[in-house]
């Protein structure tokens, strides 16, 4: 076995360690650990404004302009930490060895090039001259890989593009596949075949895979593990059937109880009282949680809680310290 | 391609509607002109000794209809005499078709505006990206308020001062033609076309620097809209290198600016009235500037009629080059 | 619009223009462009002085801005020739608001075959190259008269006014504005002048600015190149004399009279360009951030 092959059975793994990454001085992600096991795919879920997009863009060592990595490291296997990579050397594992997936609703694609020209684009960046790869991929999730290649952006659908950026971010073999909302702006049965898809693709060519969702339901369906993210925070991860099951975090439980089920009352979901915090209006000390939380006591005022196998909540904590 | 030949064929029908309208304007314009220009030279030539029949015939000759008769008469007798591309005889200098006067001016004020709008567009468009990707600093400051300056302030300004400095103040350039027939006969060889270009530099610097700033402007919002689109962000995290993604945003800006290449030729030739007036350049406005001032409304309508139709054209033309190189246009499903 | 709504509007507007302070010079220069076109003829006889052994004379007291061919005062003769040229200026540019405002409305609410029509006409007098038909247009029609020029200036610019607001008619009209008033059954002519007109207006407000201008500058322009009969006092007329006639482009001792016009066009226009740049960010809020 050569070692490509090698490389090509064991997906790396990835390791965010106390991450912190704050705009102008206000944390947008603070002080998150997280490990994404190789070749499962985990499912990060949080409200807009929650940091979840922006600890996905971390992980290709991506933060937009006024924001800035404070402190923590993003290891990724075979590569090394993102957020200290050389400008030239984390272009190189961009695309090649991370993938990234867009929105579908999102224009990720070039609106002068037809498909196949941004491919070899994308080939010549990286020095790949054999983009046949591309064929079999586009080929295995339902297109007519020759008319997509020789199609605009805006003679696709939806989920097309949604399939065609899947596609760019595997062709190079890419080991590690993060995907940013993949099934908003979709169709149901869209949706179920985009995950469908992502399934399969993923124990195919064993990915380690990052969904970022604000969509519970999706991070059930193809998940093996969850985190949650509130106010910058992952206030609870943990095996998606178990956190699911039983969630323990006051802001999981509310999160899952607002589910509205397909049988039964509609009246059991329940909103959650309040509003997320934004970037401004983030509590500097003590739970992020503490405005909207039923369990609130003295010490989330002043006390920021610690993850305790994998909750972040001192009410939880103590009860189960006691 | 049936898209574009649909797209050709309405053009050209409404470039056609449009100098239809502009002709009947030319010829309602001399015939209800006060003091019936068309009557008065009909009884000069009387009065110069001519039989009525001669001064009818030569007055229907220099404005394409017979002095007398009904008003129908004499526009199709116009119309059908520009079909044939006769604009009619010089007032002023009797015997001179307008048609060769027009069109021997023409091409110095085509090749005038042309390189003028080319070396405005490119400079215009290279700072207008910098002004962009500079926003925030001094620089991008500075190129934005230049430009919109220069955008602001009209033509005659810019023509003036370099006129002012180049021509009198340091006798760099030649202070009017378009060659100087001492030194070089007309011919494709040369040192007639350097000849040519040595008087041409003064004008048509004054038309980049009267126009660069509109392109800058333009430009600059432009690539300040495609830079907050997505694709770019998705180029960047792919891996592509920062030239191809530079390439990436510059085609996706400049692309809408063709749409305002279109409707800025009929300001490009108002410009370029003041600037052939100022570096006595011999094309369109000169002719129409120095017809207004001998009363030779043939020719002024004549050269009229040339410089709209060309605005007309050259409208049609950058309008189906944008649909050509924009495949959301072109492909259009 | 409410009290309330107004005093945010002037609140807005004082906030725009203490963020950059060149933009209250921007005020100050039209302000006082403005005064000049009012007041100036009051503090100098309808016959100006003239002086023909004092040509040219040197930077004084007296004479500021040095004197012209004649003797006459140049500081005198930019200040009334400002008068003019404003007054025409300013009633073309409402003949092009009426104009443009009335066509682009209509075209947008109405949208099918009225707005086709209007916006084939508006296509049309865009492309027709504006300045040569002003020039073509002054053999046939006394522009002298001041109504006259500013009603042939009006009509000639009216279509880059119209299609703005058209556009914005009709993005008002995607936004759900006019069916949702509709709903309510308010009648046309207040949805038009209570909830169209007010969104619209600081496009027009824009437009009507920049359109003045070029109005101020197309006059200017007709004297410079001596289309017009050269009898008025006028930056134009100036230009043409120190241009063309006197050979003040040669001479040092008359470069201030040529120099007097151009200085005030680049004040002017300077002036104009803050402006529209604060115009710019006070209706437009979302440029505030950069």
């Amino acid at each position: 076995m050569s070692i490509v092959e090698i490389a090509r059975t064991t997906a790396p793994g990835v390791t965010i360690e106390n991450l912190t990454i704050a705009y102008g001085g206000l944390p947008a992600v603070s002080g998150v650990s997280l490990e994404l096991k190789p070749g499962t795919i985990t499912g990060l879920v949080g409200e807009s404004g929650s940091g979840k997009s922006t600890l996905a863009l971390s992980l290709l060592g991506a933060v937009s302009k006024p924001g800035r990595v404070i402190s923590g490291q993003v290891v990724i296997d075979g590569i090394g930490d993102v957020t200290k990579l050389e400008p030239e050397a984390l272009r190189r594992a961009r695309g090649a060895k991370i993938g990234y997936v867009f929105q579908a609703a999102q224009n990720s694609l070039n609106p002068l090039k037809t498909v196949g020209k941004q491919l070899l684009d994308l080939g010549k960046a990286h020095n790949v001259r054999n983009l046949r790869e591309a064929h079999p991929l586009l080929e295995r999730m339902g297109l007519n890989a020759d008319r997509v290649l020789r199609s605009y952006q805006h003679e696709l659908s939806g989920g097309m593009r949604q399939r065609v950026g899947i596609m760019f971010a595997l062709v190079l073999n890419a080991h590690v596949m993060v995907l940013d909302e993949p099934t908003t702006a979709l169709d149901m049965i869209t949706q179920a075949n985009i995950l469908q898809i992502v399934r399969d693709i993923q124990r195919d060519r064993s990915l380690t895979t990052l969904i970022v969702t604000h969509d519970v339901g999706v991070v059930a369906e193809v998940a093996q593990r969850i985190a949650v993210m509130y106010g910058g925070r992952i206030v609870e991860q943990g095996d998606t059937h178990r956190v699911l099951a039983e969630p323990r975090h006051p802001y999981t439980r509310a999160l899952i109880n607002a589910i509205p089920r397909l049988t039964g009352d509609v009246d059991e979901a329940k909103p959650l009282p309040g509003t997320p915090p934004t970037l401004a209006t983030i509590p500097k000390v003590g739970c992020v949680f503490r405005e909207r939380c039923p369990l609130r006591m003295e010490i989330c005022d002043s006390v920021e809680p610690p993850a305790v196998g994998g909750v972040a909540c001192h009410a939880v904590n103590k009860g189960d310290a006691s | 391609m049936n898209s574009f030949l649909w797209r050709l064929a309405g053009h050209l029908t409404r470039g056609l509607a449009m100098v239809w309208v502009v002709t009947t304007f030319t010829f309602f314009l001399i015939r209800l002109m006060p003091g019936d220009p068309v009557q008065i030279q009909y009884e000069r030539l009387i009065a110069q000794g001519m039989s009525p029949d001669q001064a009818e015939s030569a007055t229907a000759i220099t404005y394409g209809f017979l002095p007398d008769g009904p008003v129908w008469q004499q526009y199709l007798d116009y119309l059908s005499g520009l079909l044939v591309l006769d604009l009619g005889v010089s007032v002023e200098s009797q015997g001179i078709p307008v048609a060769d006067r027009v069109f021997g001016a023409m091409p110095w004020t085509v090749i005038l505006v042309l390189s003028g709008i080319l070396i405005s567009f490119l400079i215009g468009v290279g700072l207008g990206v910098v002004a962009a990707l500079r926003r925030s600093s001094f620089v991008g400051h500075s190129l934005s308020i230049a430009g919109s300056l220069l955008h602001g302030v009209p033509p005659f300004v810019i023509g003036i001062v370099l006129a002012a400095l180049f021509t009198r103040r340091w006798r760099w350039f030649p202070s009017g033609g378009v060659y100087n027939g001492d030194e070089v006969a007309p011919g494709f060889y040369a040192d007639f076309m350097l000849n040519v270009a040595y008087h041409m530099v003064l004008p048509a610097s004054a038309f980049a620097l009267a126009s660069y700033g509109g392109w800058l402007l333009a430009m600059r919002s432009s690539v300040a809209s495609v830079l907050g689109d997505d694709f770019l962000l998705a180029a960047e995290l792919r891996g592509l290198t920062s030239w191809m993604r530079f390439r990436y945003l510059a085609r996706n800006a400049i692309l809408p600016l063709f749409t305002v290449l279109a409707i800025s030729f009929g300001l490009v030739f108002g410009g370029a009235i003041f600037i052939e007036r100022i570096f006595n350049y011999p094309g369109l406005g000169m002719l129409l500037l120095s017809s207004i001032g001998a009363r030779d409304y043939s020719m002024m309508s004549g050269s009229f009629l040339v410089i709209t139709v060309a605005v007309i054209i050259a409208n049609i033309l950058a309008d189906l080059f944008y649909s050509f190189i924009d495949p959301r246009v072109r492909r259009q499903t | 619009m409410s009290n309330n709504v107004r005093r945010r509007f002037w609140r807005g507007v004082w906030a725009a223009l203490k963020r950059r302070p060149s933009r209250i010079a921007g005020l100050v220069i039209v302000l006082l462009f403005t005064f000049m076109a009012i007041a100036g003829s009051w503090f100098y006889p309808d016959r100006l002085p003239y002086d023909v052994d004092n040509i040219y004379a040197p930077i004084s007291w007296k004479h500021p801005l040095s004197t012209d061919f004649e003797g006459v005062d140049v500081l005198a003769l930019v200040i009334t020739g400002t008068r003019g040229v404003l007054l025409v200026a300013a009633a073309a540019g409402l003949v092009t608001m009426f104009v443009g405002t009335a066509a682009g409305l209509y075209a947008g609410y109405r949208r099918g075959a009225p707005d086709s029509v209007l916006m084939r006409i508006a296509d049309f007098v865009l492309t027709v190259p504006g300045f040569p038909l002003l020039i073509v247009l002054t053999t046939a029609i006394d522009v002298g008269t001041w109504w006259k020029m500013a009603l042939v200036l009006g009509l000639i610019g009216w279509g880059g006014l119209a299609r703005a607001v058209r556009s914005q008619t009709l993005s008002l009209r995607e936004r759900g504005f006019i069916e949702a008033a509709r709903g309510l059954g308010l009648p046309t002519r207040h949805i038009v002048v209570k909830q169209l007109l007010p969104n619209i207006a600081p496009y027009i407000a824009t437009n009507l600015l920049l359109a003045v201008t070029a109005y101020i500058y197309a006059q200017v322009g007709l004297y410079f190149l001596g289309v017009l009969p050269l009898d008025t006092s006028n930056w134009g007329v100036m230009l043409n004399a120190a241009v063309f006639q006197s050979g003040a482009l040669i001479s040092p001792d008359a470069l201030p009279y040529l120099l007097a016009p151009l200085g005030a066009i680049l004040l002017l226009t300077l002036g104009v360009v803050l402006i529209v740049d604060a115009l710019e960010e006070i209706f437009n809020p979302r440029l505030r951030e950069r």
